[in-house]
């Protein structure tokens, strides 16, 4: 530590640096005026250093962990820091240059001290639209990023206090809800300015080079326990294999997502040889996706009370082959990453399972189910309603799965059956756990959903975006595989579509969708089950008696 | 203190339940409050009321049918819940939809465990102990598929042969349409009288199936364990010769009768709390602040909750022993930090406080009851702010030679401190967590906490409230008569209160008044029932109206008034929701905005006593030695002076640095603040 450095004065600005993350992100959930941000939470926040490694970081989703990382670095590597001027403000989305995909516009403004640049604050918000092919531009067809919306290089949003009209009506022009995205751009400018006063404060306080050095020193300590806590495992090479479906566009081609995860002297290397190369369809995903897994996985299986910031980062290395899913070249299109990164975070850990079988669970579904419909009302007027449906979460040693979770990098609500019945003509006639779906095991998995919606009047286009149709949650130490899911369509004039795991299609009143979401892995042999658990599963509907009997060897 | 001849036949009691103390007041006729705490009997809490009605009558001469309220704050329902020790229930639904309960929202509350705990309360009724009805409701309300009563009659008598005690029902869109849970209702008393049921369409009558399904639950739940608690006290203060009804606090800070309370029990989650932030509100009345912080500090947690405008700030659904329940209660936010908190060094030696506490058992080092981690307590000691031979009134005497040992060796050593930094460097640490959550909860309630006055309570709110002040720009401090003991004073000030709320989905925009007007009538009947049930005549009552509203596509809403007497009602209130709207959340638009639910509320004031406290004797006599402390401010140690709260009169004016000690609490005015007393005895402490 530095000699004159008083350790209670660290820990007292460590609080004050998470505590202005948190102001930011409150002030960005406050101001934001679209749902996707104010209810999904998807927007984060986040403090750097002056040359660009993070802070405090506050977000409630861990896709955004570390997301800014890779827009500050492209920024400070376009415009260097002696160059900024008080007032200056940088902005851009392009994931091949800082971003991760078109929705998430990264805001970004250099702090200032006595007309010194101590800092940089930064806020990432996933935007309703901008532009592109579909309207909320995540089009599941797109086979290029230029289909996908308008990209922004690393700009100047503002320059010494004048904001760029020009980059302003170019984004006005470019996408279906100005206003809207106008207003949550200002929520960005807001959360960096209140970072900003309140920085500044801070180096009234201390003194700027204090703070610089108190910045080190934390830094420096989160670095110390990581590799404090990486030492503590096994060193060695750790591998595991997922798929993910289909790209959505070649219907017939897995994805094969492979990991080496190599823990040694402190470090953690994540290698990606072996992975499938980019894809036609948008589940291609950039660099900043596989940062973000990566600092999930050391942030969840490191002691949880380190404090998170980039020191936490410096031990993590990836190897991202280039040309490859996890590190595709442009043009390929991005927009449907999020079920990558939930698949590479559940390799990631998934990969450790095998030395810390304590810490880690058999394989969770891992999948999202996006569907759409949209329609009319019968009164006039158009609808679209949209349900993110999870499956069951992975068994562990002492405990079964969860059924019906949201598991690694995303955290989504459902759609109540009420709520969607209210704002369209569907009706709801299921919603269900889907009994037998959680991987058989001494643990049980956590059990998948079964919804049912029927179509009440006349047209409907429906998309559907599923994951884990044909490969299934492995499971762990004897225990078995999750049931797959499973979607279909039942004509109301008879005859039965299944469908592979992504369609756009339409949908005729009477018509019905029947989706069933996959359950999570087994741990241990089920015959080590004891035959109460049994019992009581099947007596709640979780197993059925046939299975108890094949699959558990219990009456 | 005597008491005064007009006082007999007019005394009112608060009595709070917490964990670990039970607080007893006593205001006689004068105006004049006498307070106890008795220890809490874990094992069985309605003792602590037996306690102190025995307390009250061998030491305060109270006798039982001069007794003219008495008004209870209770854990009873929280506990039911964190204890796992609710009733066998059943949970009937309709066809499809029995597995809603255990499905919940799919959402996690902590996101970096792999290892996942289930986030629904699916305990409340396992599968086996849900059954589905056929019937069915559309969104419009209208009867799609009738009721089949042959299927409640097997449902119903399929669970009461499992041995349940009590069942929940919850159908789709029931609250659009409760004939078939009334229904419902009529065939379980017809067949099985004994069992209690909690119907959803009276619970909660508002949509989303899963959140109404759960607090719907939750009622059917505990409703068996707090009857029955509920009922046994009534009777034993009744064989007490206690004459008047017992009362309850709600968890939106209004009370209730007993007998009222109990038959929907899911109101009484945050009674105790609710409480605290009442007699909060009553101090700043007093002293005629309404825009109030409340901050209270106890071994465990530090519970900060907002008074705005003279009201408190309540939310439409509170955590439960980590399950979110949808039910309105004031809006307490627990942080884990308090007296209690544990000071440690992490892996790369960093000094930590908390969140872990070394809680009344072993509690501080400084206890002498074999605690061996440095508590924040043991550092109060070393930096002369708490006394040793006067913490709670004398009644445990600690030991500085312990708080001394234990700081040295396990933070000052290690990290080269001197014993008196390691102090204060553990309450700079507290301090710096407990003002970024204190401004955590403003600013996401769309609040300034500079504009607003702290009101510390609990026995270590008053230790802390000038270091907070400073950190969070807050430049006036009000700290309560006792502080440590103002949950059960607050039970002594809430208004009796009812509420009826229900489903009202319709656009604002073309929306006549008259509708809502009917729909309001509906709920006036429901609360005027209810105030007459306790005897309040109809012209003592004050109504509230209160529109759920929330722009057409947002999935929360927020409490707005209704003004009914304004020139056009809708167009007012969708005015102030844009002003609410701006205000919660920075920004409004003249968007389609719609209304969810509509609420009535009676409310009626409790007569205040005509005197307040006896003004006590002048002169300096509470001044009453000195102590040298250090402050992170002072940066070394300076002579305070010590007064005794009980003596200071009204009017006294000291600097700091001063401690201003007393049984429940002690004050800590640093360098910079000084502080007088008031005419109700309340310490209002201001930054130079």
């Amino acid at each position: 530590m530095t000699e004159s450095l008083d350790p209670i004065t660290v820990e007292v600005v460590r609080y004050k640096l998470d505590g202005i993350a948190n102001e930011m992100q409150s002030t960005l959930l406050r101001s934001s005026f679209s749902p996707i941000v104010k209810e999904g939470l998807d927007a984060s926040a986040s403090l750097f250093t002056a040359d660009g490694t993070t802070l405090s970081q506050s977000c409630s989703i861990p896709i955004h962990l570390a997301t800014l990382i890779p827009a500050v670095a492209k920024v400070l590597e376009t415009y260097p820091l002696d160059g900024m001027r008080e007032g200056d403000i940088y902005i851009l989305n392009d994931p091949y240059t800082g971003g991760t995909h078109l929705p998430d516009i990264a805001v970004i403004m250099p702090v200032f001290h006595r007309g010194k640049a101590i800092a940089l604050s930064g806020a990432m918000t996933h935007h309703q639209d901008v532009g592109g092919m579909s309207a909320g531009s995540v089009p599941t067809n797109a086979t290029e990023i230029y289909q996908e919306g308008l990209r922004i290089p690393p700009l100047k949003l503002r320059e010494a206090g004048v904001f760029n009209d020009t980059l302003i009506k170019m984004i006005r022009q470019n996408v279906r809800i100005p206003d809207t995205v106008m207003g949550d751009l200002n929520a960005q400018v807001a959360a960096c300015t209140v970072a900003a006063r309140r920085l500044a404060e801070l180096a009234d306080g201390y003194g700027h080079n204090q703070l610089a050095s108190i910045f080190d020193e934390l830094l420096q300590r989160s670095e110390t326990m990581t590799r404090k806590a990486l030492l503590a495992i096994p060193e060695g090479t750790y591998r595991f294999v997922d798929y993910l479906d289909n790209d959505g566009v070649e219907l017939d081609k897995p994805i094969r997502i492979e990991v080496a995860v190599t823990v040694t002297g402190g470090d953690i290397e994540f290698d990606f040889e072996g992975t499938s190369p980019q894809v036609k369809g948008p589940l291609n995903c950039v660099p900043s996706g596989s940062l973000a897994a990566a600092c999930y996985a050391v942030r969840a299986l490191t002691d949880p009370t380190i404090p998170t910031n980039g020191g936490c980062f410096r031990p993590i290395k990836l190897r991202l082959p280039k040309g490859t899913i996890v590190n595709p070249q442009e043009p390929a299109a991005v927009n449907a990453r999020t079920s990558t990164i939930k698949r590479i975070t559940g390799c990631m850990i998934g990969a450790l399972a095998q030395i810390l079988p304590d810490r880690v669970p058999a394989a969770s579904a891992g999948e999202l189910l996006v569907i759409a419909f949209g329609g009319s009302h019968p009164g006039g007027g158009r609808y679209v309603v949209g349900e993110l449906i999870a499956g069951g979460s992975g068994a562990s040693a002492g405990l079964d799965g969860v059924d019906v979770i949201e598991t690694d990098a995303t955290n989504c609500m459902n759609l109540p059956a009420e709520a969607m019945e209210m704002e369209a003509p569907i009706r709801v006639h299921r919603v269900a756990l889907r009994t037998n779906s959680g991987g058989a095991g001494t643990f049980r998995g956590g059990l998948g959903v079964v919804r049912e919606y029927e179509i009440l009047d006349g047209e409907v286009s429906l998309s559907h975006r599923g994951e884990r149709h044909f490969f299934s949650a492995p499971g762990l130490d004897g225990g078995s595989e999750g049931a797959k899911a499973h979607s279909v369509i039942r004509r109301a004039g008879g005859g039965e579509e299944v469908i592979p795991s992504k369609a756009a299609t339409t949908l005729h009143k009477g018509d019905r969708l029947v989706i069933e979401t996959a359950g999570g892995g087994g741990y241990g042999d089920p015959r080590g089950r004891s035959a109460e658990q049994v019992r009581e599963d099947v007596r709640n509907g979780k197993v059925g008696e046939d299975a108890a009997r094949s699959v558990y060897g219990k009456a | 203190m005597v008491v005064m001849a007009e006082a007999a036949g007019h005394f009112e009691i608060g009595v709070d339940i917490g964990g670990t103390f039970t607080d007893v007041v006593c205001r006689d006729g004068s105006g004049a409050m006498r307070l106890v705490k008795i220890p809490t009997t874990r094992r069985n809490p309605s003792a602590g009321v037996k306690a102190a009605m025995d307390y009250m009558q061998r030491e305060w001469r109270v006798s039982p049918d001069e007794i003219v309220r008495f008004v209870h704050g209770t854990t009873v329902a929280t506990n039911a819940v964190i204890e796992a020790k609710g009733a066998k229930i059943g949970l009937l639904t309709t066809v499809g939809f029995k597995d809603v309960l255990e499905i919940g929202r799919q959402m996690r509350h902590k996101v970096y465990d792999l290892v996942l705990k289930p986030e629904a309360p699916a305990f409340l009724a396992p599968g086996a102990l849900r059954k589905e009805v056929r019937e069915r409701v559309t969104a419009t309300g209208d009867v799609l598929v009738g009721l089949d009563e042959s299927s409640v009659v097997h449902a119903v008598d399929e669970l009461v042969a499992e041995g349940v005690e009590a069942i929940a029902v919850s159908y789709l869109f029931s609250f659009l349409n409760p004939a078939h849970e009334r229904r419902t209702r009529e065939i379980i008393a017809e067949r099985h009288p004994q069992i209690m049921v909690s119907l959803s369409s009276d619970v909660d009558p508002a949509f989303r199936e899963y959140e109404r399904t759960c607090v719907t639950a939750f009622d059917a739940y505990i409703k068996p364990v707090v009857g029955r608690y509920l009922e046994n006290m009534e009777q034993d203060l009744a064989g007490d010769g206690v004459k008047t009804p017992l009362q309850i606090m709600q968890s939106r800070g209004g009370i209730s009768s007993s007998a009222i309370a109990r038959q929907r029990p899911v109101r009484l989650f945050l009674s105790g709390p609710a409480a605290g932030v009442i007699g909060g509100l009553e101090v700043g009345r007093a002293a005629g602040i309404e825009d109030l912080i409340t901050v209270d500090i106890g071994g465990t947690s530090c519970d900060i909750a907002l008074i705005s405008r003279g009201q408190p700030l309540i939310r439409a659904e509170g955590d439960i022993s980590g399950y979110s329940v949808r039910v309105p209660m004031v809006d307490v936010n627990a942080i884990g930090a308090g007296g209690g908190s544990i000071a440690w060094i992490d892996g790369a030696g960093s000094l930590r406080v908390g969140p872990h506490s070394a809680g009344s058992e072993p509690g501080p080092a400084c206890y002498g009851r074999g605690g061996e981690q440095a508590t924040v307590t043991d550092a109060s000691i070393i930096l002369g702010y708490i006394n040793p031979d006067y913490f709670a009134a004398g009644s445990l005497k600690l030991s500085p030679d312990l708080a001394r040992w234990t700081i040295e060796t396990t933070i000052a050593r290690p990290l080269g401190l001197s014993l008196e930094h390691a102090a204060l460097g553990i309450h700079r640490v507290l301090n710096a967590q407990m003002a970024e959550a204190i401004r955590l909860v403003s600013i996401g309630r769309g609040i300034d906490p500079r504009g607003y006055t702290l009101l510390p309570l609990g026995g270590g709110g008053p230790l802390h409230a000038t270091a907070l002040a400073r950190e969070l720009g807050i430049r006036r401090i009000a700290v309560p008569p006792h502080p440590g003991v103002l949950s059960a004073t607050g039970l002594l000030f809430a208004p009796i209160e009812h509420e009826s709320s229900a489903a009202f989905p319709r656009l604002l925009a073309g929306l006549e008044w008259p509708e809502v007007e009917g729909s309001l009538a509906d709920r006036d009947q429901a609360c005027a029932k209810l105030m007459q049930s306790e005897g309040v005549p109809a012209a003592k009552t004050q109504i509230f109206y209160f529109a759920d509203v929330c722009y057409v596509g947002q999935s929360y809403h927020l409490e707005i008034p209704l003004q009914t007497d304004a020139a056009d009602p809708l167009e007012m209130l969708y005015r102030d929701f844009l002003a609410a709207h701006d205000r919660i959340y920075g920004h409004s638009t003249e968007g389609a905005a719609r209304i969810v639910n509509l609420r009535s509320i009676h409310r009626s004031r409790v007569g205040r006593p005509a005197a307040t406290a006896p003004v006590r004797p002048g002169g300096d006599s509470a001044h009453k030695g000195q102590r040298d402390i250090l402050t992170a401010e002072s940066g070394r140690f300076i002579a305070a002076k010590v007064y005794d709260r009980s003596t200071m009169a009204f009017g006294l004016e000291i600097r700091g640095p001063a401690i201003v000690e007393q049984p429940d609490t002690t004050t800590l005015i640093e360098p910079g603040w000084r502080a007088t007393v008031v005419a109700d005895g309340t310490l209002i402490i201001t930054a130079d």
